[in-house]
Parts: structure tokens; sequence; C-alpha cells
């Protein structure tokens, strides 16, 4: 293993920290009855800003209606508890390994704009894309996988196998 | 279910057998009020030990913001009553058994003296600044020769001040979450170190934001302490005691109240002025912004879940 360094290039073994994240994910099903998740709090945080502005809006979408408006509390749930704590998690790491400033990281060829502007487009592809098969990978491949969940492994060989192709199509913006 | 306004036959709307006359209004004044007592504390104390230099900050800069926030806070009160335009009738009685009696005199002499310390400091930071009047010149001349002479009730009203934040609520007897007399120094620790908050988060000194960055993580320990001692208590009492807790301990409020006031609002931003203090280069607004943050949820919550607890069973 790299002797850990504080001068912000030192990074965990890939290899660790998937043994760790498995930990995580373990702790998480004994300590709160449920897996790991990200896109789920992005959507509950939409369906309850969409349920203050437009409540009549979310009465009438059956996708909305299942999350905000009625006896629903979007905003209490495990999954926006959690995010913040990733959120928390990952600040003490980069103030610990020295990796703390606001920056874009892209390749030298693009531009910080076109770099944001991709990942926009990219978030908001895989946003749908997550809702459309109940989860993304967190909420639906990790923790689905890790109960055995049929859908989960699917989704898991669906995202990364599509990642394959349009990593190559895309490749231009990183090398 | 009705049973239980049926049973008892008690059912006085928004008053028994739940509170609901208080709303944003007060939290946020209690906010307000704690924070200042926590400024003005400081300024004082480091003013008595002859640190003005040394903690410039703490004793010039951040009391200039307490005027506004108390000010506000009052706003806030009268926007609470009910009958507005008697709010002065508080001011025509001195009641010692009265918490809004105490803390509506310890603002009349607070707001004014937060005005003078504040005042006395202008010309220091923005020297372009011109009284215009001479006997402003005089009583400015005065207030600078004296400040040691004001420090010392300002320290002490500030102490009573950030007291009385919680003793407003601890007077409740009929709330068995607010009736616990340690809710008075949780009130005025927890002001303190949002009031240490409002000085880490203005000074440049590198010096002054250590000290106080010490003096924040002490503060956060003693809070931490003061809940624990609060649920150990409640624990301990009646059974109503014992429902107010676990509205905080597996009730309705548990996640607000350990994400956002517990784990966000106190450990997390202790360890990361820990981290600070050991050379890690935090960018101090995130540890400041929480205990801010999490002082004003903290005292959403309790306002919140004190008007719904009760000894009717």
């Amino acid at each position: 293993m790299n002797k850990i360094k504080f001068d912000g290039s030192f990074y965990l073994n890939p290899y660790l920290g998937g043994v760790i994240l498995g930990t995580v994910l373990l702790l998480s099903f004994y300590i709160s009855g449920r897996g790991l998740g990200a896109s789920g709090a992005v959507k509950n945080s939409v369906a309850a800003t969409v349920n203050v502005i437009a409540p009549e809006h979310v009465a009438k979408s059956a996708y909305y209606s299942q999350f905000a408006g009625g006896d629903n509390q979007p905003m209490s749930n495990w999954l926006i508890f959690e995010v913040l704590g990733v959120l928390a998690g990952a600040f003490l790491s980069g103030i610990i390994f020295n990796r703390l400033k606001l920056k874009v990281e892209h390749s030298p060829k693009i531009t910080s704009r076109r770099r944001l502007f991709f990942a926009l487009l990219g978030g908001l592809i895989f946003g749908f894309g997550s809702q459309l098969a109940r989860g993304c990978t967190s909420g639906a491949a990790l923790s689905g996988m890790a109960v055995l969940s049929y859908g989960g492994y699917i989704t898991m060989i669906a995202i990364f196998g599509t990642a394959f192709v349009t990593a190559w199509i895309f490749r231009k913006n990183w090398i | 279910m009705k049973e239980e306004l049926f049973v008892s036959g008690r059912n006085i709307p928004n008053i028994d057998p739940y509170l609901n006359i208080w709303h944003w209004q007060i939290p946020s004044y209690l906010f307000l009020g704690g924070l200042a007592a926590g400024i003005l504390f400081f300024a004082a104390v480091f003013t008595i030990l002859g640190k003005e230099h040394k903690m410039a900050t703490a004793v010039k800069i951040a009391p200039m913001i307490v005027p506004f926030a108390l000010i506000l806070g009052l706003f806030f009160l009268f926007l609470d009553l009910k009958h507005k335009l008697y709010f002065w009738q508080l001011y025509t009685t001195i009641r010692l058994e009265s918490p809004m009696g105490w803390g509506s005199w310890v603002l009349m002499i607070m707001t004014p003296i937060s005005i003078i310390w504040s005042a006395s400091y202008v010309r220091e930071i923005f020297p372009n600044w011109d009284w215009k009047f001479k006997f402003l010149k005089d009583f400015e001349a005065w207030v600078i020769k004296n400040r040691i002479l004001i420090a010392w009730p300002m320290a002490i009203y500030a102490v009573i001040l950030g007291i009385y934040t919680g003793i407003l609520l601890s007077a409740f007897n009929a709330r068995p979450l607010w009736n616990t007399s340690i809710l008075g120094p949780l009130f005025l620790v927890s002001g303190m170190s949002t009031g240490a908050a409002v000085v880490l988060l203005l000074s440049k000194d590198h010096k002054e934001r250590k000290i106080m960055g010490r003096i924040d993580i002490l503060l956060i320990l003693i809070e931490i302490f003061f809940i624990i001692h609060l649920f150990m208590g409640f624990k301990a009492g009646s059974e109503a005691s014992i429902n107010a807790a676990n509205l905080f301990l597996g009730g309705s409020f548990t996640g607000p109240f350990f994400a956002f006031v517990v784990l966000l609002g106190l450990i997390f931003p202790a360890i990361l002025e820990i981290l600070e203090l050991k050379g890690y280069k935090v960018p101090v607004i995130v540890p400041a912004a929480l205990i801010l943050i999490g002082g004003l949820i903290f005292r959403f919550l309790i306002v919140e879940a004190g008007q719904i607890t009760k000894y009717l069973y």
C-alpha cells in the first residue's frame, strides 16, 4: 500500500476502499434497516420542493404523489440524513488529506465550462435513468446486489455496460 | 383519535392538551437573544481581562451586530404578541416571579448598553466617522474612559440574558419538556457557542481564532454534557417526562435533533475545530455556520416539541 501522505496526492487503495464501502453498507443495514442511496435523496428533495411550490401538481402526478403530498414526509427520510453524512465525511477526508479547495477537475484539453456542461448533461440523463430503474448505482446496484436482488444485478450490468460504450464515445473529453 | 379529549374533557383549542401558539418568531428570538448574550459576554470578559487588542474582533467588531440582532429579535417578539399595542405595559411593573418580566427588563438594559458599546468603537473601526454633536463626542470620550465600568454589568447581564432565554421556556410547568431547570444553563452555553462562532466567522486574526476555537470546543463539550443530562433527568422522571424525552429518543424529533443539532451542529464542527487547532486547513466558515444553523434548529425543535408535550393521559 502507498505510504499515507498529506500533501493532497494520497488516494486510498481502491480494493481497500471497496471493502470499507461494503462494511459501511453492512453497518447501514444493521443501524437503519436500509441500504445506501444517493439519487433517492435528490428525488425526495425535488418532490418536497415541488410540493411546496405546486402542491396540486404533486397531488395529480402519479410519480410525485408517491413521495410527497398527503401523509408523505419526503424530507424525513434516512437517505436525506445519509447524504448529509456523506457530505460531512467527504469534507472531513478532504481536510485531513489536504485536498479541500474549489476547483473543476477536467482534462487539460477541455475547458471547465465544457466539463461542467457534460457533467450536468450526464447527471440529468443518469437521474432520469435512475428513476426508471428505481435506483442508482448506490441504491439499486450496490444495496440491491448486497441483498441478492435480481434487479440490482441487472442495473449493475446495464450501468457499467453502457458506461463502457459511452466512455469510448466521449473519450476525447478526457484523453 | 379524539378519545383523549372525550375522556379528559379538556379541549381548549391551541392551548390544551396541546399548545399551538408559538411559531417561528419565538425560536428565532431565542436564537438572536442567545447570540447577543454570547457576543457581549466575550466582549465584556476580554475587556475586563485587558485583552481588547489581542481579541479585537470579539471586543470591537462582533458587538456591532448585537444591537441589530436584539432589535430584530424584539421585533419578532412584537410580531408574536396578540395585543401588540400593549407591549409597553411590561414596563409598568417589576415582578421577580415572571420570566417575561425578567426578559423585558434585561433587554431594556442590554439593548442600550450594546448600542453604546458598539457606538464607542465606531470611530476606531470606521476612522472617517464623525459624531457631529459635541455632547455625543463628550459621551463617547466618557465611555472610552470607563469601558471596564460598563463591561462588568454587561458581562453579568449577558449571562442573565443567556439564561433567561432558557428560563422563559422552563417556567412553563405544564410542559414537561420545558419544565427542567437545566434548560437555562443549556441555552446559555448554546448562546455563547453561537456567539463564539460569530467571532470566529468575523475574525481575521489567526491567534484570536485559535483562542475562540478553543473556547468554542469547550462550550460544545459542556453543551453535549448538558444535553445528555437533560435526557437523563427526563428518563429518571415521571411518565410525562419520559414521554417528553422519547420524542427525541426514537420519536418524531429524533432524526432532525440528532442529525442537525448533535451531529452536524455540535460534534462535526467540534471535530473540524480540533483539526484546525492541529494545523489542518479548515475553511472557518464551515464550522461557524454549522454551529449557528445547529443552534437555530435546536431552538426550533425545543420550542416545537415542548408545545406538544403534556401531563394528560
